[in-house]
């Protein structure tokens, strides 16, 4: 995805002049051709994450798009108040790009971990929240944001995600992408666990549990009207996320759930609102939170055959 | 340089200034008035002879940008932006009441004139660091101009925004810090000091200079050229009186607080010849 959203930067770089491009000192051998194409629109600003986001602010405020990259955590925690104040506030063309987003520096523990950087960004006015789950998702994700007049948060994990999408005709801003369909359930999945829904939804099928599976890469604002439908034709309605069960899409979900006045039964998979004081693959930091496909499949059974 | 004429003519307009924020301050029962009082003679000064521009044209991408990282200063830069014209005058009445759009706290909120939204601490220089590398990129001729106070120097951004402007040579970047020797809580020297001040911008790669932020002839002086040096940012470091116009407000901490009572508004009243 990483790589996905740099080519298209690249791209939009080529054919706009009125995008610059920020890092606080991350990218190392990522973005050294961008400073070498655009070197007055190329600036490493060096580690200062919280000064980087008012320089960002300046420079919109006097006509340039600026993309903003750092890791997750270091672009929306660190300087989370600036952010606030300055991009949302402001409602200028900054756009944030959070890599390395939930377990992706899976080796480096809780200070590189990003699972509240969702929840942060969605409590902000004026802001636009893409995750995409896909290269083809994280390129459609980098020319929206380039599109959309306002602050943008694009959280991406690292490169090698498997291309899930054959085509973007479908994607539109609030974008909700219908990939298997079934009468059974609704699962929501957003951002990099997108590979891992597929492969529940598949599972089930064979257990004839056959689910429905939509992409939902804009949570915010969300697709309500997908939402709603998937409340109306299905009883059982799933999210699944590399966030914090609180603030991402499944609370996302469950506000709108709720507010509908429909009987949906809802379960949301996330990594539980506790620390993970642990290393180990991605893959093994998952499943110890409870996201793998065999515990996820194993408790949609159970909730469907309970009824 | 300026005639003494000009300089009894600006001292008179900086007395006005006072007086219309004393009135302002006072209707809406308002803290910060010493804060607005010790910046007086720095924005006049920079609006009615350094800043290039329009009241008719706040938007033009060539004009001087004029930021006040220390907002809650914004009495003053209301009570300026009104007399020349961003603005009716009657709005400043408004200031902080019901559903005005005069807040407190300087914020970019459509008033014309108002370039930041500042006041958390550490915001105005960053944002002036990006306004002065787009006016580079663009090759512009603009400045800009941040203002910020002393106890704003505490802040990690601000010091961060320091090493990048004197990194990147925004010759086009003015700061002045409003050196008042008050923070919220106490003095400076006792809470956190910043001394030696002028060391730290120099070393930081700045050109630095020191003035009497009331002296209309000092200002005049050290803004008379622009940048000091060429390749370098700008400091002036304001040593200024919080408080300053009226004796019961000079130099006590309190104000930063309080809204005077009856009998403090007269004394300042006829102090400031009201």
């Amino acid at each position: 995805m990483r790589t996905a959203f740099l080519n298209t930067l690249v791209d939009l770089m080529r054919v706009n002049e009125d995008i610059i491009s920020l890092t606080a000192d991350m990218g190392f051998s990522v973005f050294e051709d961008v400073e070498k194409e655009f070197p007055e629109r190329f600036l490493n600003t060096g580690v200062t994450e919280q000064s980087t986001i008012g320089i960002a602010t300046g420079l919109a405020l006097c006509g340039y798009k600026v993309f903003f990259y750092a890791q997750a955590p270091f672009a929306t925690m660190r300087c989370f108040e600036q952010i606030r104040l300055d991009v949302a506030y402001n409602h200028v063309n900054v756009k944030i790009i959070g890599v390395a987003a939930g377990f992706s520096s899976n080796q480096l523990g809780v200070s590189h971990f990003a699972l509240e950087d969702v929840g942060l960004m969605r409590l902000l006015p004026n802001m636009t929240i893409f995750t995409p789950g896909d290269p083809i998702e994280a390129e459609w994700a980098t020319k929206a944001a380039y599109e959309i007049n306002g602050p943008v948060y694009i959280r991406i994990t690292k490169a090698g995600s498997p291309v899930i999408h054959k085509t973007q005709q479908l994607f539109h801003p609030e974008a909700g992408i219908k990939i298997k369909n079934g009468g059974k359930f609704t699962l929501f999945v957003s951002g990099s666990l997108l590979p891992m829904a597929l492969d529940i939804v598949e599972v089930l099928s064979k257990k004839n549990a056959e689910g429905t599976l939509i992409s939902l890469p804009v949570i915010k604002p969300i697709n309500k009207k997908i939402i709603l439908e998937a409340a109306r034709k299905t009883g059982y309605i799933f999210t699944l996320e590399e966030h914090n069960i609180i603030g991402g899409l499944g609370s996302a979900v469950a506000e709108i759930i709720a507010e509908s006045g429909r009987q949906v039964k809802f379960y949301r998979f996330g990594v539980p609102d506790k620390f993970t004081s642990i290393t180990g693959s991605v893959q093994y930091l998952l499943e110890y939170n409870g996201l793998s496909v065999q515990q996820i499949t194993e408790t949609i059974l159970k909730f469907i055959n309970i009824s | 340089m300026l005639d003494k004429k000009e300089f009894e003519s600006l001292k008179k307009y900086a007395r006005e200034i006072r007086q219309t924020v004393l009135s302002i301050i006072v209707a809406a029962h308002a803290s910060h008035i010493a804060s607005s009082y010790s910046i007086v003679e720095l924005i006049v000064y920079l609006y009615e002879k350094i800043l290039k521009i329009d009241p008719k044209n706040p938007q033009d991408p060539n004009r001087d940008r004029f930021i006040l990282s220390k907002g809650w200063g914004i009495s003053t830069l209301y009570t300026i932006l009104a007399r020349k014209g961003f603005f009716e005058k009657k709005l400043l009445d408004t200031y902080c009441q019901d559903g005005s759009k005069m807040i407190g706290i300087a914020t970019r909120n459509g008033t014309p004139g108002i370039e930041a939204t500042t006041g958390s601490m550490g915001h105005g220089l960053p944002i002036g660091v990006g306004m002065a590398l787009a006016g580079k990129l663009q090759k512009r001729e603009y400045r800009v101009f941040v203002m910020t106070s002393d106890g704003e120097c505490d802040e990690g951004s601000t010091w961060e925004a320091i090493l990048q402007a004197g990194h990147h040579k925004l010759d086009n970047l003015v700061v002045i810090v409003d050196y008042n020797k008050w923070q919220s809580f106490g003095r400076v020297a006792d809470v956190l000091d910043l001394e030696p001040f002028v060391k730290k911008w120099e070393a930081f790669k700045w050109s630095v200079k020191e003035i009497d932020g009331h002296s209309f002839e000092e200002i005049s002086q050290v803004f008379s050229r622009l940048p000091f040096e060429k390749g370098k940012p700008s400091i002036v470091i304001a040593h200024t009186i919080k408080g300053k116009g009226v004796s019961v407000l000079e130099d006590r901490n309190e104000w930063h607080y309080r809204t005077p009572t009856e009998k403090e508004i007269k004394i300042a009243e006829s102090e400031l010849g009201l």
